[in-house]
């Protein structure tokens, strides 16, 4: 195992960084087109959504993790994509998206997810969660944070976004890392993971829940008049990772997130009848199906100072 | 004091420990000692931890001598106040006040070997020279603040527990406290009392158990006070229900989650939201870190101007505390309730030995001694609350008479057979520590938590491996096969085991 964890325990916290850094009311948050604008909002609302939901994601893996440097590498990550979640909150501020304190609204597909983490991801093994948050990662870096660096001029969004991308690489390489360090684990290990994992009647909800989450995603990403080949050719950078490294190749559930990461770009595989079924379904829960927002996802906050 | 003649003995601290050894010197006939004490008053730790709600987690009946039984406790467990009365009251009643030098700041001690005469090296006096020492300056002693980037740049008030400033008023003030340990869970239910907002950063949650804190009647006091022999009772009934708790708390063993369900039972019925509770649910085996014994702590974190804070730290500011989520928390006054530099790695005081060798030098991997009182090449020195003399899950008060009996024997046995050395053997004690470190591994202490308990290198230094019983039993009294003796006026080593060799040899 060439990564050093403890090295990156290093860099992370030399590296860390602070909403009060940014000038928030910096010129510049009038560059955005009005008609940008108008998409940009809902846009913003659910990727600041889905960091939020990557923390609460990497709070779960912090318990799971086989030593003590790694659970404190996945405590900071916890909050660094809450951080980031609050970054994206301030920019909507910015841009004049909010309305008074307004936090906006999870979308329904957004909703289920956090009702499923809040209720199960504790229970998930470091296999499950080290392959499919990579994998949302993967997809959130490559795809919606680029779109926002490429289409947005204001200054104080790439300064953001920079900072926010430098964070998502040290995560990107420590998930790696960690796919690696499970595929050194024994076949028998790596099986009985597997099949612990699948006969819980909750990993059904969760499968449930993500799937029309990332087909939800690919919906706002084409809305926005993004070409969706952006969130495809993140994906097959995930799919690149086994290629690249036999050894993360050999975790079974990295094996299915990548298989399913090629039935999500591939748009003819029959997969996405089921997905998009499954988005227009969930669309129709009604929120009192869902239990009360756990307190956790009402820590987002777009003040750099409290 | 003469300049000239040696003090029989010298005892470094003022404290619980100090106080106890000039008690049982007294009583066995030793009268020629001076107790040193950096301070203006007696009491140690508890002088300098008056923060508010500071308590004893043990009660008092069994967090007191039973050489000097007291039966007036008002509660199960005091406050630092009245624990502090008890000590003064131990000085009056025992005479010992014209024997505290305070004032008197020990800055070395070096070992004479010509002499067989330990110099004690006083800031700003005259060193002063005696026969034998009692280290007895304690482990929690020097406050420690946290290693935190910026803590300088931070410009508001500052107050560490360990030395509260009862000058400051909290009243509608912004409050942060840092740490969640022993001292945290009393101090953070009467700040929210005071100030107008209180947030509380934690790293690591602890295991909380209820306490139930009763006040002793009149009546009950009486019993005591007329039939000594029913306080004695109550003492050891105290102790034994201690000893029990050592089978889950020492030792990882199926009664070490019983611990954990009555604490998350406790915590169940008094936090109502699952978040919350999640965060306040330790990640490691009940008894690997000190366990917290409040019933009021997880209600005060619940009253609406309080607030737990678990994101990792980053730094401090000019105005208060970046954490990792990018947010900077302003604060008037930030409280670090981060306990102790406790000496693992070094003695509190510079200490040089037989042949020029620096305690300090030999404890930086992690410190060491005989059965905790004495090290080899240190003769005539003894230590209390020294190395592997913690208890996990009793009162450190039983321990600590334990090893003053002990240390008291083995002064009078060098004052009465006119010895100008004891030492102990350093096989013997390399013996010891060997199994000592053998046993530890099996504890929850060395159950993969980090805690004041070990060094950065994850050495145990500090807690001893077993049930009260066991260390009381082991100091009960001094095995001189385990010792080098040189009598005065000679330099021949009385000493009987196979490695007995000429100590100044």
């Amino acid at each position: 195992m060439s990564f050093d964890f403890d090295d990156m325990l290093a860099k992370i916290k030399a590296r860390q960084w602070a909403l009060a850094d940014i000038d928030w009311d910096a010129p510049g948050a009038d560059l955005i087109e009005p008609e940008l604008h108008a998409k940009l909002k809902p846009f913003m609302a659910d990727l600041m959504w889905i960091e939020n939901v990557g923390a609460r994601g990497f709070a779960a893996m912090a318990q799971k993790a086989p030593t003590e440097t790694l659970s404190e590498i996945y405590r900071y990550f916890h909050a660094e994509e809450q951080r980031h979640a609050n970054a994206e909150l301030a920019l909507m501020r910015r841009w004049g998206m909010l309305d008074g304190d307004e936090i906006p609204e999870p979308n329904i597909n957004v909703k289920l997810v956090i009702d499923f983490l809040d209720k199960y991801a504790d229970g998930m093994s470091l296999s499950f969660l080290g392959t499919v948050i990579p994998m949302l990662e993967v997809a959130l870096d490559g795809a919606l944070i680029k779109f926002i660096t490429d289409e947005i001029t204001d200054p104080v969004a790439q300064e953001a976004f920079k900072k926010i991308n430098a964070d998502e690489s040290r995560h990107l390489a420590t998930d790696y890392a960690v796919m690696e360090l499970l595929g050194h684990s024994t076949a028998r290990k790596l099986f009985i993971d597997l099949v612990g994992g699948w006969i819980k009647p909750s990993l059904l909800i969760g499968v449930l829940s993500y799937v029309p989450l990332l087909n939800k995603m690919r919906d706002n990403v084409v809305e926005m008049g993004v070409d969706e080949e952006r969130l495809y050719a993140a994906m097959r950078r995930f799919k690149a990772v086994g290629e690249r490294n036999p050894i993360a190749n050999r975790v079974p559930m990295y094996r299915i997130v990548k298989m399913h990461a090629g039935w999500v770009i591939n748009r003819d595989h029959p997969y996405h009848l089921l997905a998009d079924a499954l988005v227009k379904i969930t669309a129709r829960v009604p929120d009192r199906f869902l239990g009360p927002q756990p307190t956790w996802s009402k820590e987002l906050t777009y003040e750099p100072v409290a | 004091m003469s300049a000239t003649r040696p003090l029989d003995v010298a005892i470094i601290g003022a404290g619980f420990a100090g106080i106890g050894t000039a008690i049982r010197l007294r009583q066995k006939g030793i009268t020629d000692f001076v107790i040193f004490e950096r301070g203006t008053e007696v009491g140690g730790t508890w002088r300098d931890n008056t923060y508010p709600g500071a308590a004893c987690d043990i009660p008092s009946r069994l967090y007191s001598y039973s050489f000097a039984p007291n039966p007036d406790w008002s509660h199960t467990y005091s406050g630092s106040q009245e624990i502090l009365d008890y000590i003064e009251s131990m000085v009056g009643e025992f005479g010992l006040r014209g024997r505290i030098r305070f004032g008197h700041n020990v800055s070395g001690l070096v070992f004479d070997q010509a002499d067989g005469l330990w110099d004690i090296a006083l800031e700003g006096r005259e060193t002063v020279r005696a026969r034998t020492v009692v280290l007895a300056s304690g482990p929690l002693s020097n406050a420690g603040f946290p290693r935190i980037p910026g803590i300088e740049d931070y410009q508001g008030h500052k107050i560490h527990s360990a030395r509260w400033d009862h000058d400051y008023d909290f009243t509608g003030k912004r409050v942060a406290v840092v740490g969640t340990g022993a001292s945290a869970v009393q101090i953070v239910p009467e700040l929210v009392r005071q100030a107008a907002a209180v947030k509380v950063f934690q790293r690591t949650p602890g295991w909380v158990l209820p306490r139930l804190n009763r006040p002793t009647s009149p009546r009950t006091m009486q019993i005591y006070r007329q039939l000594p022999i029913t306080q004695s009772i109550a003492r050891q009934g105290w102790f034994w229900g201690h000893e029990s708790v050592a089978l889950g708390v020492v030792w990882n063993t199926p009664l070490t989650r019983v611990v954990e369900s009555v604490a998350k039972l406790h915590l169940r019925t008094q936090v109502r939201d699952p978040w919350l509770r999640r965060q306040l649910t330790p990640g490691f085996r009940a008894g690997c870190k000190r366990l917290l014994m409040t019933s009021d702590y997880y209600p005060a974190l619940q009253r609406d101007n309080c607030t737990l804070v678990t994101w990792p730290i980053a730094r401090l500011s000019e105005h208060g505390i970046r954490t990792a989520e990018g947010i900077e928390h302003r604060f008037d006054c930030i409280v670090f309730a981060t306990g102790f530099d406790v000496s693992k790695t070094g003695s509190p005081i510079p200490v040089t030995g037989r042949d020029g060798r620096v305690l300090a030098d030999e404890w930086n991997k992690g410190a060491y001694a005989y059965k905790s009182v004495a090290v080899a090449g240190y003769p005539n020195m003894f230590l209390t609350f020294g190395p592997n003399s913690g208890p996990g899950h009793n009162s450190a008060l039983v321990y600590m008479e334990a090893q003053i009996d002990y240390l008291t024997d083995a002064i009078g046995m060098i004052l009465h057979q006119n010895l100008r050395t004891l030492e102990v053997r350093r096989d013997k004690q390399d013996r010891y520590n060997e199994r000592l470190q053998q046993r530890l591994t099996a504890t929850t202490w060395n159950s993969g938590c980090r805690s004041w308990y070990l060094t950065e290198d994850g050495f145990n230094a500090t807690m001893f491996p077993g049930f009260g019983t066991q260390y009381v039993r082991q100091l009960a009294a001094v095995d001189t096969d385990d010792y080098l003796l040189t009598p005065a006026d000679t330099e021949s080593v009385i000493g009987t085991g196979d490695h007995a060799v000429a100590p100044f040899g």
